[in-house]
């Protein structure tokens, strides 16, 4: 299902999580908790709330002076891929629909946390309601995984809501989140509880799939549209009404986008026509830089 | 509203099309699964009512192009309630006069025939089709028009081609001609379009309207549209009425003056008129005239031309509104300096007792058309009498018989000769050698009082009649008259009351006796005067009016003085050329090439004619080239320059005062044509609904 040569180019590159994350897995991501340490990293002069357990009496007896002992952990990664297969994923003016990118997309996501021994889940929102596969780092797991994503269709709409509770439930501690959706959402409010995660800590990032039909609305004659997730019909001159659509859509876009740049949620918009490798490696040396920064 | 191609109209269908597109378009939209159908549902109710607005405007520019096409092609006129209620009077059967007379040919800007062509045009577009209508262009050659027809391109050519005329015309005819081309027509009512200017000559008011008689054999009057082309324009006309050319003898030899008159027609003075004379194509003198309102004015130019022969020009004056009475044609036969042998009867060396003395002062002065030789009787005969153009025999005894022959011979072949009596002059000797060539023969010498009398001054004789119409003495009228009337003769010689041939007596004494006798021999010409050129037997010689009469004697004499000046004809009229002239002349051509035709008279004599434009034509002999110095100058009727208008009652007393008021009506704003501003109307339709579409 990936692109052997996305594949290829990923190999080199090394997914890295914004933040310290909490975990036991040691690998490359660094916690931001001290305490439960394999690895002396400093002293600490005591403070009130310290626990006493680590204080170092060695060092009272040398400085007569109380110091806490300080360690540094290496933990590992829970990253979960959240995929929309609603009815409007299925949407195809191009080589590939909106699912199958992003498929694409979080299959690769998926393969590379395994890579590194890091656990990846799975939760897919589709036919109005949410399934999940929980976070593991066993190689199995990656291959579980990605034939769920083959057998996923396109259908019913997308309880973007449900999905992020039943996540928020089950994520413990920091987690790193990857939403794969169109977000054609009307409410908004799957969007708003997909940025509420950041609130709680996760590093989250938004998939934003888009077909070049929605973004350049490209019919001449009248035309019937048909919804893709119910009964909706509308029939309508393109010629018409394009540019008040276009400028509808480019605002939803632009919205969406301020949304995630306000609640420190990465944004990326995927056109389901560009490749896909471009798309993870700008994802990625982002994620590279951002952390850092920190 | 009127249309020129009504059934046109039917494209007009062609605006339902959009509806019909509408309402029937079955055409299905193909149906497509598309992804973001809320922002297209958002976006088609955020543009309802612009589009809703939008299709609207499109229909109704699609409808306003495909109605205003075929109204525009239909070319609508929009006429003014008051002017089409005139003319809807009902189908009839209609005949356009249009005036093509010479005031018509007035121009404030735009000809007036243009004017009334326009309008002529516009009559007949407005005749419904079931009109049959015919055209007369009436001139003054105008026949009969043809048969009233449905064939309006045919009328529409004729008035194209029609041209204004520069004689008058009689409308009073054309109504006639018009009224009889419509006799054929079923319809039961007849209409007669009046094109004109309506000034006074154009219309006999004294004549009865034309009538005509239905089926009943009822007479009926026509239904008269008057389209009166002048309402509006002030017609103010000058015009050069007439033109004099005479000799100037007191500026010199080949001196003319040429005085013309210029009359006024309009209300306003006209001052400073500019008058030019022209000879050939360079002006030659210039002046300016006042004329009053309605008046005269008369101006003299005077022009010495250097030599001799036969000149055309023109006197004209600055144009105005009707440029063609502003300029007088004329031609003019300038003498050529003549030779006259003066032959010395009677020599004296005292010079004022000399007999040719005064002869020779006279000839030799200022003005003279005559270059004299002076000789004596016996040099004088023997001199080769073909080098001169006239002799005079002053108190000569009678010649030898073989000058006397010789002299016959000169004067035969177009010589002048002058005789004056005397001592010398032996009458029975004249008589039988000279007998045929002078116009009377002598008789005796009458004394009338001896020189020294003490009552000389009353017996002695004086001229009585003087024929002042003779081009030889007519200068001598008025105060010039005084000089010639108080000479006074002593003797003279008394004539036979009968001679060889025709004589003419111009001046006698007061005893009934002839002084003065001119006689044609031939092609030449005698005077013969009998009493004596010198202070002999008369004063004569001393008196202010010799000198002049000499200089006439000596131009009359070479046939310069007169005769050309009656080659003149006018347009409209045929002028009969002279017997000389007629011999090789076959036709003329008038200036703008056109040919005159002539005419063979049973006299022999030509018939040029009728010209029908004024200006310079050129007398042609059969073969169709120009007779040297034969040009006829051709000038306008003066009645034409006339343009005043004929009054509204005197139109409604003759055409009906029905007729007068909607002619006055349809004076007012003109017919609008519409078809324009629909085509415009259109294209601006269709400008926007692609603008629209584009959108």
């Amino acid at each position: 299902m990936l692109d052997a040569r996305t594949l290829s180019r990923l190999a080199g590159a090394r997914l890295r999580a914004r933040a310290l994350m909490e975990g036991v897995l040691s690998g490359l991501h660094k916690s931001p908790h001290q305490g439960q340490s394999v690895e002396f990293a400093e002293h600490k002069e005591y403070a009130p709330g310290d626990e006493l357990r680590h204080l170092d009496w060695k060092a009272y007896g040398k400085f007569d002076r109380y110091y806490v002992k300080r360690f540094e952990h290496e933990t590992n990664l829970r990253g979960h891929l959240v995929v929309d297969a609603s009815g409007s994923m299925g949407f195809n003016s191009h080589a590939l629909s909106k699912l199958e990118v992003a498929k694409a997309l979080a299959g690769a996501l998926a393969y590379l946390l395994v890579r590194q021994q890091d656990a990846a889940g799975l939760t897919v929102m589709t036919g109005g309601h949410v399934a999940e596969l929980p976070a593991r780092a066993a190689a199995g797991h990656l291959n579980a995984l990605l034939s769920r994503l083959e057998e996923l269709p396109a259908q019913g709409e997308a309880d973007m809501v449900a999905a992020v509770d039943l996540l928020a439930e089950r994520a413990s501690g920091r987690s790193f989140v990857a939403v794969f959706s169109d977000l054609l959402d009307e409410s908004g409010v799957g969007l708003q509880r997909v940025l509420q995660l950041r609130a709680r800590k996760h590093d989250v990032a938004v998939f934003h799939l888009v077909d070049p039909a929605e973004l350049e609305f490209p019919y001449e004659d009248p035309t019937l549209f048909l919804s893709m997730e119910g009964d909706a019909r509308m029939e309508v001159n393109p010629r018409e009404i394009r540019e008040s659509y276009l400028e509808e859509f480019n605002a939803f876009l632009e919205s969406t986008r301020r949304a995630c740049a306000e609640a420190d949620v990465s944004y990326e918009r995927v056109r389901t026509d560009e490749p896909l490798d471009p798309v993870l490696l700008r994802f990625l040396s982002l994620r590279s830089r951002r952390r850092g920064r920190r | 509203m009127t249309f020129a191609h009504p059934w046109m109209l039917l494209g007009a269908l062609a605006a339902l099309i959009p509806l019909l597109v509408h309402l029937f378009d079955r055409r299905r939209p193909r149906p497509v699964p598309f992804a973001s159908l809320s922002f297209v549902l958002r976006s088609q109710k955020r543009s309802a009512s612009r589009l809703k607005l939008r299709r609207l405007l499109v229909y109704l520019l699609r409808t306003t192009v495909l109605l205003a096409l075929p109204l525009a092609l239909a070319r609508p006129e929009w006429k003014s309630e008051s002017v089409a209620g005139a003319l809807a009077q009902g189908p009839a059967a209609t005949a356009l006069v249009l005036d093509a007379s010479l005031s018509l040919r007035f121009s404030d800007g735009k000809p007036l025939f243009e004017k009334a062509r326009a309008r002529a045009r516009d009559a007949l577009a407005r005749l419904s089709p079931e009109e049959p209508a015919t055209v007369v262009v009436c001139t003054r050659e105008a026949g009969a028009p043809p048969p009233a027809g449905f064939d309006r391109a045919r009328l529409r050519n004729l008035l194209d081609e029609a041209k204004p005329t520069y004689a008058s015309v009689e409308l009073n005819r054309c109504l006639e001609q018009a009224l009889r081309a419509l006799d054929d027509s079923p319809l039961p009512a007849r209409r007669l379009v009046v094109v004109s200017d309506f000034t006074q000559g154009s219309l006999r008011l004294e004549a009865s309207a034309p009538t005509w008689k239905d089926a009943a054999g009822v007479v009926q009057r026509p239904e008269f549209q008057l389209e009166d082309v002048a309402r509006d324009v002030a017609l103010s006309n000058r015009a050069l009425v007439d033109l004099k050319v005479l000799p100037a003898v007191q500026v010199g030899p080949r001196a003319f003056q040429f005085t013309f008159t210029v009359r006024n027609f309009s209300d306003a003075a006209a001052k400073d008129v500019q008058a030019t004379l022209k000879v050939g194509s360079q002006v030659v003198a210039k002046g300016f005239v006042d004329v009053p309102a309605h008046g005269t004015a008369q101006k003299t130019l005077t022009h010495r031309f250097e030599e001799g022969g036969s000149v055309v020009g023109e006197v004209a004056l600055s144009p105005d509104g009707l440029a063609e009475d502003d300029v007088r044609p004329f031609t003019l036969e300038v003498p050529r300096e003549l030779r006259a042998l003066v032959v010395n009867g009677q020599p004296n060396p005292t010079r004022y007792r000399d007999e040719a003395f005064f002869v020779d002062a006279a000839l030799t002065a200022q003005g003279s058309p005559a270059r004299p030789a002076l000789r004596d009787v016996d040099a004088a005969f023997r001199e080769d009498l073909s080098a001169y153009d006239e002799i005079f025999l002053l108190n000569v005894p009678a010649p030898p018989e073989d000058v006397a022959a010789k002299l016959r011979e000169f004067v035969e072949a177009g010589g002048g000769l002058f005789v004056s009596a005397g001592d010398q002059v032996d009458p029975d000797a004249w008589n039988v050698r000279m007998g045929p060539l002078l116009p009377r023969p002598l008789r005796v010498v009458r004394t009338a009082a001896g020189r020294d009398d003490p009552d000389a001054d009353a017996r002695a004789e004086r001229f009585a009649q003087v024929d002042d119409r003779h081009p030889l003495l007519s200068p001598f009228t008025g105060e010039a008259r005084e000089g010639l009337m108080s000479s006074r003769f002593f003797k003279y010689a008394l004539l036979e009351a009968a001679g060889a041939g025709e004589a003419q007596v111009l001046a006698h004494f007061r005893d009934g006796a002839p002084a003065l006798v001119a006689a044609r021999r031939g092609k030449g010409r005698v005077l013969l005067f009998t009493s004596t050129v010198d202070r002999d037997w008369s004063d004569f010689s001393i008196r202010t009016s010799f000198l002049p009469l000499m200089h006439r004697t000596a131009a009359w004499l070479a046939g310069s003085l007169d005769e050309r000046e009656a080659l003149h004809g006018r347009v409209g009229e045929t002028l009969a050329l002279p017997a000389e002239a007629s011999a090789k002349a076959a036709s003329a051509e008038s200036p703008s090439g056109e040919t005159v035709p002539g005419q063979r008279l049973d006299s022999g004599a030509l018939a040029l004619g009728p010209f029908v434009e004024p200006g310079h034509h050129a007398v042609l002999d059969s073969g169709g080239k120009p007779l040297p110095g034969m040009v006829v100058p051709v000038t306008l009727e003066a009645g034409e320059s006339d343009l005043s208008r004929l009054g509204e009652d005197a139109l409604s007393a003759w055409f009906g005062e029905a007729s007068v008021k909607a002619a006055a009506a349809s004076a007012g704003p003109s017919p609008v044509p519409l078809w324009s501003w629909l085509l415009v109307v259109a294209a601006v339709a269709f400008f926007l609904e692609g603008l629209l579409l584009r959108k």
